[in-house]
């Protein structure tokens, strides 16, 4: 037994080792620190910029946090410790990650963030920030639901069910504060709130504890896909609410959801294209460390749009 | 009652104490004094409430009601802790000691002395434990892992504790349970020594010779209820077993001559490194084989290899004939092979588990259908166990944690009892167990033998080896040094192949 | 007082404390949800309580199996871990790599029970910590989820596979029929099989079973692939509920499968417990969860109220133990 257990540790020593080696193979080495490649969101964009890497012909390292603001921070430093040329972040926490910035600082290696952007007046250092405006995002969910309730009674009222995302997290702030502000104009418009942490299961669970609850239910508006399409799981099972009565949006454009739009039970999705987000932050990085090219803006957000099933080819994922 | 004590000398006195268990009424209004400066036994058979008595003292329970004034004072204490604190130190058979701690710390475990700046004073502390086991007149190293001491050493570190808390009143638990013939004369001059400086001993045991080799007066206790406080010189030992059994004994060990037959057990060359060296031995159906030898002799081993609970380097086992090759216990209770181990609730006894569960569980899959239990087969098993061993309990489904030590012990028999096997590997059958109950064991083993088992028995207590044994093999590290019949031993002759070359035991002291 | 009536009236006192140890979490549990039905009367509509049922069926079918872990004195942190793994495995079946829909069916079963067999393989035959093994489980197949699944989530199940999750016999959730039978068998095997007594034998003092002929090794091993196999379960009607096999499904779920059976009353140290205690404590999860929604209460509050009961319960257990020091 026991020599069963060495055997494999040495195994697992021999593996690292390989993979280290070949990381090192390429003159660049770009690397990446996404909050979870579990969720298929940034699993998409850890996609998108190894097909861009692929494409320059750039090496990306890419480690696993678990969704761990300590964990993000350990990586960066390993990531300093290897030497990487420059590192593209999504932050988890837009704060709490700012220590392992300031180490990335203090080794001169170039940082570009992603999706989420730094805290404002951090005392760091980022080349850019790429992102998507998730204000905005969330502000067009809104307008959605209320120019829906308007065609189904005339004039935006009703009871809408909000889908808040992992408490604390930039993304689920700013989404709700876009939502927020527009939904505050219409008085007759009643909204609640609860959170599912961005996930599937507690999306239904809530949904189910909602549908229990509420007596009417107009619009929800899920602050990620996974979220909104627990709900409709919830809603398709409920003998109270059909859901095609129910005016359904959620946001990131993700796969599931857009088939679930093109089949008829979503209404719709906020795309925020992240590809091209992460494409064009890894290219800004990869400019700079080639050239010493710096960007022209620091800051660039990527519009996000509404997909229903009329526009759904805009959508940069297919189904 | 004697209740005749009753002058300013009685530094504890108990007022109808009386302490309910659920289940249980451990003491019944126990009232006597405990005198200044005496070494006050205290003995019953199991069961008779001295060591819920002494834990009530100590503050490990509280009592139901009644009163305990110490030095004058009503005492109600909620922990050991509180106890020790006012002077009241108590050493139980499992000792309290962190054996990876030095002799020094642990005799100031909890009280650690400081200097001004509030780190612990090592030097000063080592200077207080030497003085400490100066005064105790030993041979113990203040800077030794108490791990790697004896126990007899132990219980030297254990009184010096009390004694650097200003013990009033020390309590001892069965402290020779563990020690050897030398050892206990130590203990004996210790025990002297303190007398003479004015500490209270109160000292519980089962061995009636040292109770009237060392207390001054001595109480016994009966199923809860006090029966006398005397002066010790006034007593013989069968007054003192009459007081605690109630009735009088007739006969000791009541050894049967059976016919012997097969052998059932053979055992050819065992070794196992550093353990057991050559071992040669057979046994025969009706045939009681005792095994005496010191602690560390390798007796119990000897029982825990045939049983599969050790690995052999070597040697073979005979069942029956035939070779076998036993990997564990679930392989040796098929070649109808039982242990009873030494340790009754560590080893034998599930205690969570009912008078039913226990009973049954070696049964079972001899009881069920398809994996499901048979439980008019099992209630029948246990009905008739509870009746052969005359266990008491209030129900089949109580608890064994509830029960006492001797009832324990009892419950373990019946379930080898009711596994019906052909060989019975005893250690320590009768070990803390009170001299009623201990014949009702000697009376079971008989049944044993009667239905044509064959037992080999592991036992401290050489009267037992010489009352029980058809034949006894003689064991000194990890050796048989000889094998003698029942007619031809005594104990000189034991005594004599289990020490040898001068060694008093198995442990280095 | 002769020995005879004090047995008996002990008898009593004894069968008391029987009793409160049993009854005593349910108590616990009908004055949450009178509670919860007098602040919202929906609570006690009787599609609520099918819901919470339900919602918490996923979490009690790995609690049943879980129950029998701690029995043993064990534990295993990767129940989460195997959820998402099995899961991702049935649904790859059926929508990647074209499985017929029974073995969509089976093979997550059989992967739960493969992990649980190393799991309690592991920890007996090498001699290491469960908790360490397990802890090793839950980050190897939780990898090895992202792996298979490539980042993505895997949706698209048939119709049939669905009515896992999602069916209903008469008024009750199929997950809810499941749930509940394995409470049902899963009791039964705890008190009338050889199994289940060997269980609690191991659980109250491992060497005595030893030294009675239990093969103690065995019986562990098994219990765990018995986890591990009802952890499969419960990926299948997680899998089918959310139609679609999720990367972060049933990350955190070993938390609220160990609390569900402390709660209900299972000893941490082993020995002592069963299902039906299990039973009430996933309800009692379930319901301040549920309640608490519709209630509308933000889940800081949800969080601390569960941490809060987890340490009662086990309090509770400590005080019963001190009762009855012996």
């Amino acid at each position: 037994m026991k020599k069963i257990g060495l055997l494999f540790i040495v195994a697992i020593l021999a593996f690292s080792c390989l993979f280290g080696t070949l990381a090192f193979a390429q003159e660049y080495t770009i690397g990446l620190s996404f909050p979870s490649l579990s969720f298929a969101w940034f699993a998409f964009l850890e996609q998108a910029v190894k097909d861009k890497a692929s494409q320059l012909g750039v090496n990306v390292v890419s480690l696993e946090a678990n969704d761990e603001v300590s964990k993000q921070i350990s990586i960066i430093e390993d990531m300093i410790i290897k030497k990487v040329n420059g590192v593209l972040l999504v932050p988890i926490e837009v704060e709490a990650v700012v220590p392992g910035v300031e180490a990335l600082n203090k080794a001169n290696i170039p940082v570009v963030t992603v999706d989420r952007r730094l805290k404002e007046g951090v005392p760091v250092q980022v080349l850019a920030h790429v992102g998507a405006d998730n204000y905005t995002g969330g502000k067009k969910a809104a307008e959605f639901i209320v120019a829906e309730l308007n065609k189904k009674f005339g004039e935006p009222k009703g009871t809408v069910i909000e889908l808040y995302g992992t408490p604390g997290a930039g993304p689920a702030i700013d989404r709700s504060s876009g939502f927020q502000d527009v939904m505050k104009q219409y008085p007759n418009i009643t909204v609640k709130t609860q959170t599912a942490n961005f996930r599937r299961d507690d999306g239904m669970q809530v949904m189910e504890d909602f549908i229990m609850s509420s007596p009417e239910i107009d619009a929800v508006f899920g602050a990620n896909d996974e979220m909104i399409l627990g709900a409709l799981e919830a809603l398709q099972a409920s003998a109270k609410f059909n859901v095609q009565e129910v005016v359904t949006i959620g946001f990131d454009a993700l796969t599931d959801a857009l088939k679930s739009i093109s089949d008829g039970i979503l209404d719709a999705t906020i795309e925020q294209f992240p590809g091209k987000q992460a494409a064009t932050g890894f290219e800004i990085l990869y400019n700079f460390v080639k050239d010493g090219k710096t960007p022209e803006d620091s800051v660039i957000l990527i519009e996000p749009a509404v997909i229903t099933k009329d526009n759904l080819d805009q959508a940069e994922k297919s189904f | 009652m004697d209740k005749t004590f009753n002058n300013g000398d009685g530094i504890l006195q108990f007022e109808n104490v009386t302490k309910r268990f659920p289940g249980v009424l451990a003491l019944d209004s126990v009232s006597f004094d405990v005198l200044k400066g005496e070494v006050h036994a205290l003995v019953g058979e199991n069961g008779a409430g001295k060591s819920t008595l002494i834990k009530i003292v100590t503050g490990v329970y509280q009592k139901t009601s009644g009163s305990i004034l110490f030095q004058g004072k009503l005492i109600d204490y909620q922990n050991p802790h509180e106890a020790l604190r006012n002077g009241i130190a108590a050493i139980y058979q499992e000792l309290n000691l962190i054996p990876a701690l030095t002799v020094a710390e642990n005799i100031f475990m909890g009280h650690h002395i400081r200097n001004e700046r509030g780190f612990i004073d090592w030097k000063k502390m080592r200077e207080e434990a030497q003085k400490l086991i100066d005064f105790l007149e030993v041979d113990v190293e203040i800077d030794a892992k108490v791990g790697t001491l004896g126990v007899a050493k132990k219980q030297v570190v254990e009184i010096a504790k009390a004694l650097s808390l200003n013990a009033q009143i020390l309590i001892m638990d069965e402290p020779t349970a563990a020690l050897a013939k030398k050892e206990i004369e130590t203990l004996f001059r210790i025990i002297k020594f303190l007398k003479s400086k004015g500490v209270t001993i109160i000292y519980i045991s089962h061995h009636l010779d040292e109770i009237f080799a060392i207390s001054d007066r001595v109480t016994v206790l009966r199923d809860g209820k006090h029966v006398a406080t005397n002066n010790t010189a006034t007593l013989t030992i069968d007054d003192l077993i009459k007081m605690m059994v109630g009735r009088k004994l007739v006969e000791q060990f009541p050894h049967m001559d059976h016919q012997v037959k097969d052998e059932v057990l053979r055992v050819e060359n065992l070794k196992r490194k550093g353990v057991l060296h050559n071992i040669n031995f057979s046994l025969k159906k009706g045939q009681i084989v005792g095994i005496a030898g010191m602690v560390g002799s390798g007796r119990t081993e000897l029982l825990r290899a045939i049983y599969g609970l050790d690995p052999l380097d070597g040697g073979k086992i005979f069942v029956k004939g035939d070779e076998v090759n036993i990997q564990s216990p679930y392989d040796a209770i098929n070649l109808g092979i039982a242990l009873l181990p030494e340790e009754r609730k560590t080893q034998g006894l599930v205690l969570l588990l009912s008078v039913t569960d226990n009973i049954g569980l070696p049964s079972l899959t001899k009881i069920s259908n398809r994996g499901f239990i048979d439980d008019t087969k099992l209630n029948h098993i246990t009905s008739e166990m509870v009746q052969m061993m005359n266990i008491k309990t209030p129900s089949f489904h109580q608890k064994t944690m509830f029960l006492s030590g001797g009832n324990q012990q009892k419950v373990v028999l019946g379930k080898w009892f009711a596994r019906e096997c052909d060989i019975y590997l005893f250690d320590e059958p009768t070990r803390g167990i009170d001299v009623g109950a201990k014949i009702e064991i000697y009376h079971l083993m008989n049944k044993l033998i009667e239905r044509g088992a064959a037992i080999l028995m592991v036992s401290s207590e050489l009267p037992e080896i010489l009352g029980m044994s058809d034949q006894i093999l003689v064991m000194k590290e990890g050796k048989i040094t000889g094998t003698l019949t029942r007619q031809n031993a005594n104990q000189e002759e034991v005594l004599k192949l289990a020490i040898g070359g001068g060694h008093l035991n198995g442990r280095s002291d | 007082m002769d020995a005879l009536t004090e047995d008996k009236n002990q008898g009593l006192v004894e069968r008391f404390f029987i009793f409160w140890d049993k009854i005593g979490i349910l108590l616990v549990f009908i004055v949450v949800c009178v509670i919860f039905g007098i602040l919202n009367p929906v609570f006690f509509n009787p599609l609520n309580i099918i819901n919470v049922i339900r919602q918490v069926s996923i979490i009690g079918v790995m609690a049943v199996g879980m129950t029998l872990v701690i029995l043993l004195g064990l534990i295993d942190l990767s129940v989460g871990s195997i959820v998402a793994f099995a899961g991702i495995v049935a649904a790859g079946f059926q929508v990647k790599w074209g499985g017929s829909f029974f073995l969509s069916l089976v093979i997550p079963l059989l992967v739960g029970a493969g992990i649980g067999f190393f799991n309690g393989y592991v920890s007996t035959k090498g001699g290491i910590h469960p908790f360490i093994v397990t802890l090793g489980s839950m980050s190897i197949f939780r990898g090895a989820t992202l792996l298979i699944a490539q980042g993505k989530p895997i949706s698209g199940m048939s119709p049939a596979f669905r009515f896992i999750g999602a069916g209903m016999i008469g008024p009750i959730p199929f997950p809810v029929i499941l749930f509940l039978g394995c409470v049902i068998i899963f009791g039964i095997m705890l008190r009338r099989t050889v199994f289940g007594r060997y269980i609690y034998a191991i659980g109250g003092n491992q060497e005595a079973a030893l030294l009675s002929g239990i093969m103690v090794d065995r019986v562990k091993i098994l219990t765990y692939t018995i986890l591990g196999t009802l952890s499969g379960l419960s990926a299948l009607i997680l899998t089918s509920r959310l139609n679609s096999g999720e990367l972060v499904a049933g990350q955190g779920y070993e938390l609220d499968v160990i609390a569900s059976v402390v709660i209900g009353g299972t000893s941490m140290m082993g020995g002592e417990g069963g299902v039906y205690g299990t039973l009430i404590g996933a309800l009692l999860i379930g319901v301040i969860s549920n309640g608490l929604n519709l209630l509308g209460v933000q889940p800081y509050w949800q969080m601390m109220v569960k941490g809060t009961i987890i340490i009662l319960a086990v309090l509770m257990d400590r005080m019963k133990r001190r009762f009855r020091t012996v």
